[in-house]
């Protein structure tokens, strides 16, 4: 007799045929709906597929997108792996062009000089975003959901604030941002920049830090059982604080690369929500610093689409619902891949009270 | 020293009038130089890019009268837009895939500044069009309307309708447009009524309904009976007629909307100019220039609303026919919010300097 049975952990294979699986039907369920409101599928398949992976265009596209995504998203695996959730990467990433733009228009030096400076200052800058939540989760077991959730608001209005305020532009006048900082992040391929490779770089040498050091190891202890962690003398609070910190750090970085790498002038609104797709990013890599990438590449696939077909007129909101359906079907495929047949015994279940 | 082109629609050539602003591209735009081939009418696509949805009852809806219009007398031309497009590189993401599906123009009904100049600095053969852009390049031009007198005119009415002498604003960003608008208004109002002051709520957003409900109930709460501004959308004006206030609006007649409480509008027409311009890019001969709509020609305001007194009504109307005859209220003395004189005695604000307006006038918090 065979049946289903719930394991608590799922295999990579797994996880990875249910998830193609739950892609198929997702786009299976868009292509139903397209045809019904009377569109060429097939073209609509063949532009996406164009402009997105088949031309240049599409492939600079994808790695600006990917660049920021990578490391929002790296921002919030991070702390899963100490069982924390930093929702407040929007607010880091606003912080980390804040600083950025700050050194761009009042620093002046060569490049090789304020880049560099422009990555430290924003740094330190998300890490100061996120130091209240950090001391308070540390030290008062404060939710830092909630607490780093509500800083996101208060940064994008400080961005707003600070780009209609004291740091307008004076000399164009008509838009909502500073001044075009004068140093730029060098592009490597087309409009793609250092950003991308950096942004890569840092998810692999995460994954090294998490499995191959003994930090890491501390970390992903204290996570999976904060009680067997402290038993065991491990500076739990220390680690909290560490990856919190580590956290926005990530998440100013993608601020600093987008806003001195891509739109160059500081503006509210230029985030494009990059921190909060990062929690899409680490939930659909599974706390693997690693699978960030490859989750990243998947979201600006899903979002590079979304801008061809809105040019042919389905509205954002339609992008939006597409989006949501695929990350809904791959949230039940990850649970379906907890699942594995199991034959029953038998015997079990005439166990009691039988002689023979 | 009269404004610009007060009568007649203006192209101004060659960039922004000269001497404004250190930063504007030189913008010589070749004079003559044809790089745009003509083009048939089937052959053509021109693509369009929103700030809102198209159904915003506003802004984005007077574009897309404007862009029916030219339609109908295009009938062959194929036209794409994209909605809500947003002030991050999301919009050079999708100006460069209207590039490269083809499109030959692309007009962007709202000021997107180097996301739209990136993109048009590497598709020289497309023509670029910017609402309340600032820059003209090769093949990036802009247009705007002088909302200003009709703002002016309003604001007029609004000084002799007003009881407790305090007008709120629906701000959205404090740019040089909004800040042209409330200013207009409030130098109308006291005009006719020196007391007036005004107060401006900003949400930072052109489209935002729900933050415009609460802007407005906020200024209602403070004493503000006229409630004008420049969002997208009707919003303020249904919280104007639930609470008894009066109300003026932007862009479209939206009188239904709030019957009691309407009193005029910022009307816009883009159908003319957009079938001007459309027609130049077909024929070959676009250029890429910067472009004023004036008053009457694609700018006014509404038909008065029905609550409006006749003899206010008719105050506002001869400000406007005097504007229509060439005069500018834009004449110092024009203070600043500090008290200090920023246009002196007898000099005058031409359409240039009130474009680029960035301080607000005295009586105004809330705006800068």
């Amino acid at each position: 007799m065979m049946r289903f049975q719930r394991f608590s952990t799922a295999t990579a294979g797994y996880v990875l045929v249910w998830r193609a699986l739950a892609f198929v039907v997702a786009m299976g369920i868009v292509a139903l709906l397209l045809a019904l409101s009377g569109r060429n599928v097939g073209e609509l398949a063949a532009l996406v597929a164009r402009s997105t992976l088949g031309s240049r265009f599409g492939l600079e596209d994808l790695a600006l997108f990917m660049a920021p995504l990578v490391l929002t998203g790296s921002a919030v695996t991070v702390t899963s792996r100490i069982g924390l959730w930093n929702i407040g990467g929007e607010g880091q990433f606003y912080l980390g062009a804040i600083g950025a733009a700050a050194v761009g228009l009042f620093v002046h030096g060569p490049a090789v000089v304020i880049l560099p400076l422009m990555a430290v200052v924003a740094m330190v800058c998300g890490m100061a975003w996120i130091a209240v939540p950090t001391l308070a989760r540390a030290f008062a077991g404060v939710n830092e959901i909630i607490t780093t959730l509500l800083l996101n608001f208060v940064a994008e209005l400080l961005t707003y604030w600070l780009t209609t305020g004291p740091w307008r532009d004076r000399v164009t006048g008509a838009l909502v941002s500073t001044e075009r900082l004068p140093v730029a992040v060098p592009e490597i391929w087309g409009v793609v920049h250092w950003g991308f490779p950096v942004a890569i770089l840092v998810a692999c040498g995460l994954s090294l830090l998490m499995s191959r050091t003994s930090w890491g190891y501390e970390v992903r202890v204290s996570g999976a059982n904060p009680g067997a962690a402290r038993y065991a003398g491990m500076p739990t609070r220390a680690r909290i604080v560490a990856v919190m910190l580590l956290s926005g750090a990530l998440a100013a970085l993608a601020g600093m690369f987008e806003v001195a790498g891509t739109v160059h002038r500081l503006q509210g609104g230029m985030s494009d929500n990059f921190g909060y797709l990062g929690i899409v990013v680490a939930v659909l890599a599974r706390r693997s610093c690693l699978a960030v990438i490859p989750a990243a590449f998947l979201m600006a696939l899903i979002l590079d689409a979304g801008i061809v077909l809105q040019t042919q007129q389905l509205a954002a909101t339609a992008v939006l619902a597409i989006t949501g359906l695929v990350l809904l079907l791959v949230a039940i495929a990850d649970e379906l891949a907890h699942y594995r047949p199991v034959v029953a015994e038998p015997v079990r279940r005439s166990a009691p009270g039988v002689s023979s | 020293m009269k404004g610009h082109g007060l009568l007649t629609r203006r192209h101004l050539l060659a960039g922004v009038g000269a001497g404004i602003g250190c930063g504007l591209l030189p913008a010589q735009a070749a004079p003559g130089q044809t790089r745009f081939a003509p083009l048939a009418e089937e052959e053509a696509l021109i693509a369009f890019g929103h700030v809102g949805p198209i159904t915003d009852g506003g802004w984005t809806t007077a574009h897309e009268l404007g862009i029916q219009k030219m339609k109908r007398v295009f009938p062959k031309l194929r036209t794409i837009y994209v909605e809500t497009v947003p002030y991050s590189a999301d919009a050079t993401r999708i100006f460069r895939q209207f590039v490269a599906e083809g499109a030959q123009m692309v007009i962007a009904t709202s000021n997107y500044g180097d996301f739209i100049k990136d993109v048009a600095d590497r598709a020289p053969d497309v023509a670029f069009l910017e609402c309340d852009g600032t820059r003209v390049t090769d093949n990036l031009g802009w247009y705007y309307i002088t909302h200003w007198y009709a703002s002016y005119i309003i604001g007029v009415a609004a000084g002799l309708m007003t009881k407790t002498n305090r007008l709120g604003y629906v701000g959205t960003f404090p740019v040089p447009s909004v800040i042209a608008s409330a200013n207009a208004t409030l130098l109308g109002a006291q005009s006719v009524n020196p007391a007036c002051t005004m107060n401006v709520i900003s949400i930072n957003s052109w489209f935002d309904p729900q933050a415009a409900t609460q802007a407005a109930s906020a200024l209602a709460d403070s004493g503000c009976d006229f409630l004008c501004g420049i969002t997208d959308d009707p919003a303020y004006l249904r919280v104007a007629q639930a609470r008894g206030l009066k109300a003026a609006m932007w862009n479209l007649d939206m009188r239904r909307f709030g019957p009691d409480s309407y009193v005029s509008s910022v009307v816009l027409d883009f159908s003319h100019f957009y079938i001007e311009q459309v027609r130049a890019r077909l024929t070959g001969q676009w250029k890429a220039a910067g472009t004023f709509l004036t008053l009457g020609h694609g700018v006014d305001r509404d038909v008065w609303g029905a609550t409006v007194p006749p003899e206010i009504a008719a105050r506002a109307d001869a400000v406007r026919d005097r504007i229509l005859a060439g005069e500018t209220p834009f004449r110092g003395p024009i203070r600043d919010a500090s008290g200090r004189i920023r246009v002196a005695a007898g000099e005058i604000m031409d359409d240039q300097a009130i474009y680029q307006w960035d301080w607000a006038v005295q009586g105004m918090t809330g705006l800068v």
